[in-house]
């Protein structure tokens, strides 16, 4: 079942387009979305949580576009990035008691239960915690409300080896319970180990969109790796 | 537009707000341009976008599931729940400088403003002169809150060396009353403070609600 469709995306900055972008996010699986630095992903996202405004594009969560339903999909969905922290300086159990204000569809069992999982401390405050353990403490709060989607901006970047690997097997866990994610990356083995479906996305334009395994039959050379597969792609997009 | 009101004061909120709310007392002090209080209110309010600002309140705020104007709203909100704390802390202090204290000396020999209603209604109009100069200000780009802060400080300060000066003039001099003196004129006055408010906060809030709506943050 698709649960986001993105329609010819397009943000024009002096410098840079993102150029009709189109791709579309199914229940229970991983879409991992690569792209060199600056080549748009941030700039998506953005538009796919109305943060951003495209200058043309059509962008629909369960069937209903984002204009004009945003608080009710917002209800529905979940974000996390590893690279901003809110309220640094607030308690968890002190930004938890005010979010949860916000969702019909909080549950507090779910997330004392993801509580324990990520093994984070409430009394804590996000300007304490890792890098990784800020991208745990963003998706529990998304998990708790029961997000069907969950966009998660470069949730990888900055994580050592294990709590990288921790935090895509996590992926693997929320996807298998009927759960869309859309995380975007630069770093290819996070792609390997974890995505059902690959966007790929160069100088604006998504140049790939398509299953792992299709991604492979259609642009991987015999022996290449995936790795090497994008370096080759991403070395003639740019001489193009 | 009450959960974003209680985000407000948990999370975004300085502390400064509240204490500065205080500063209402200032009615009470002689020989000191009263109307300041309505500044130091207002800097407690500074202090809490300066506070949300680098606590990323905005873009937490927006991914939150209400609409973008509501964010915006709920910050001319909660400026407006300070303001009318700040202004009933100087209504009880000006209520006791009209009845006990209405003969007081030290009062009466003031050269400059009395407290009474029409320093109510002036400390409306700063406060509403902050909404609309400040915070829509503010709103413009989101984040950058000098150019509009000082505007309302040189404005703020103007109104307030015209307020003060006025009972001055000949003819004028009912605006400074004592006691219950003059009091269809002070409570008219004090009600066109009110009118100015709520026509400076309601522009405010519209500004504010669609300048933020086409905000990319």
């Amino acid at each position: 079942m698709e649960i986001v469709t993105i329609d010819g995306l397009t943000k024009r900055y002096p410098g840079f387009t993102l150029d009709a972008a189109s791709f579309s996010l199914s229940a229970g699986r991983i879409a991992g979305f690569i792209g060199r630095n600056g080549a748009g992903k941030t700039t998506t996202i953005k538009s796919m949580l109305n943060l951003v405004h495209p200058d043309n594009g059509r962008i629909s969560y369960f069937g209903m576009p984002l204009i004009g339903n945003e608080a009710q999909i917002k209800k529905r969905i979940g974000y996390s990035t590893g690279t901003i922290s809110w309220y640094p300086r607030k308690k968890i159990r002190t930004i938890r008691d005010v979010t949860k204000r916000f969702y019909d569809s909080w549950d507090d069992a779910t997330y004392e239960r993801y509580l324990r999982l990520f093994a984070l401390d409430e009394d804590k405050t996000p300007l304490e915690l890792s890098e990784g353990m800020k991208v745990k403490c963003n998706l529990l709060f998304a998990l708790s409300h029961g997000a069907e989607a969950l966009i998660l901006d470069e949730p990888t970047s900055g994580l050592d080896p294990f709590s990288r690997d921790e935090l895509l097997e996590l992926f693997e866990q929320i996807r298998d319970s009927g759960v869309a994610i859309f995380f975007s990356t630069h770093i290819i083995s996070d792609i390997e180990k974890c995505a059902d479906d690959i966007i790929y996305i160069s100088k604006g334009r998504i140049a790939a969109a398509c299953p792992k395994e299709e991604f492979a039959d259609r642009y991987q050379e015999p022996g290449e790796t995936l790795e090497n597969a994008f370096l080759r792609l991403e070395r003639s997009a740019q001489d193009a | 537009m009450r959960n974003l009101l209680i985000k407000e004061m948990r999370l975004s909120a300085s502390v400064l707000s509240f204490i500065f709310v205080v500063f209402g007392v200032m009615f009470l002090i002689p020989g000191y341009p009263i109307l300041c209080g309505t500044f130091f209110s207002c800097l407690g309010i500074f202090q809490s976008f300066q506070n949300a600002r680098e606590a990323n309140d905005l873009v937490f705020s927006a991914l939150l599931p209400v609409s973008k104007q509501d964010v915006a709203r709920g910050k001319v909100l909660f400026a407006c729940i300070i303001e009318l704390s700040t202004l009933a802390l100087m209504a009880i202090v000006t209520a006791v400088r009209m009845t006990v204290l209405a003969d007081a000396p030290v009062y009466r020999g003031n050269a400059l403003m009395n407290a009474n209603p029409f320093a109510l209604g002036v400390a409306l109009l700063l406060f509403g002169l902050f909404n609309l100069i400040f915070i829509a200000g503010f709103f413009k780009t989101s984040y950058k809150f000098a150019k509009p802060f000082v505007t309302y400080i040189i404005v703020t300060f103007l109104v307030i060396g015209i307020a003060e000066a006025l009972h001055h003039i000949p003819s004028l001099e009912a605006l400074n009353a004592f006691g219950f003196s003059h009091l269809p004129l002070q409570l008219g006055l004090l009600s066109a403070g009110v009118v100015c408010y709520i026509a400076l906060t309601g522009l405010a809030l519209k500004s504010s609600a669609a300048s933020f709506e086409e905000t990319d943050l």
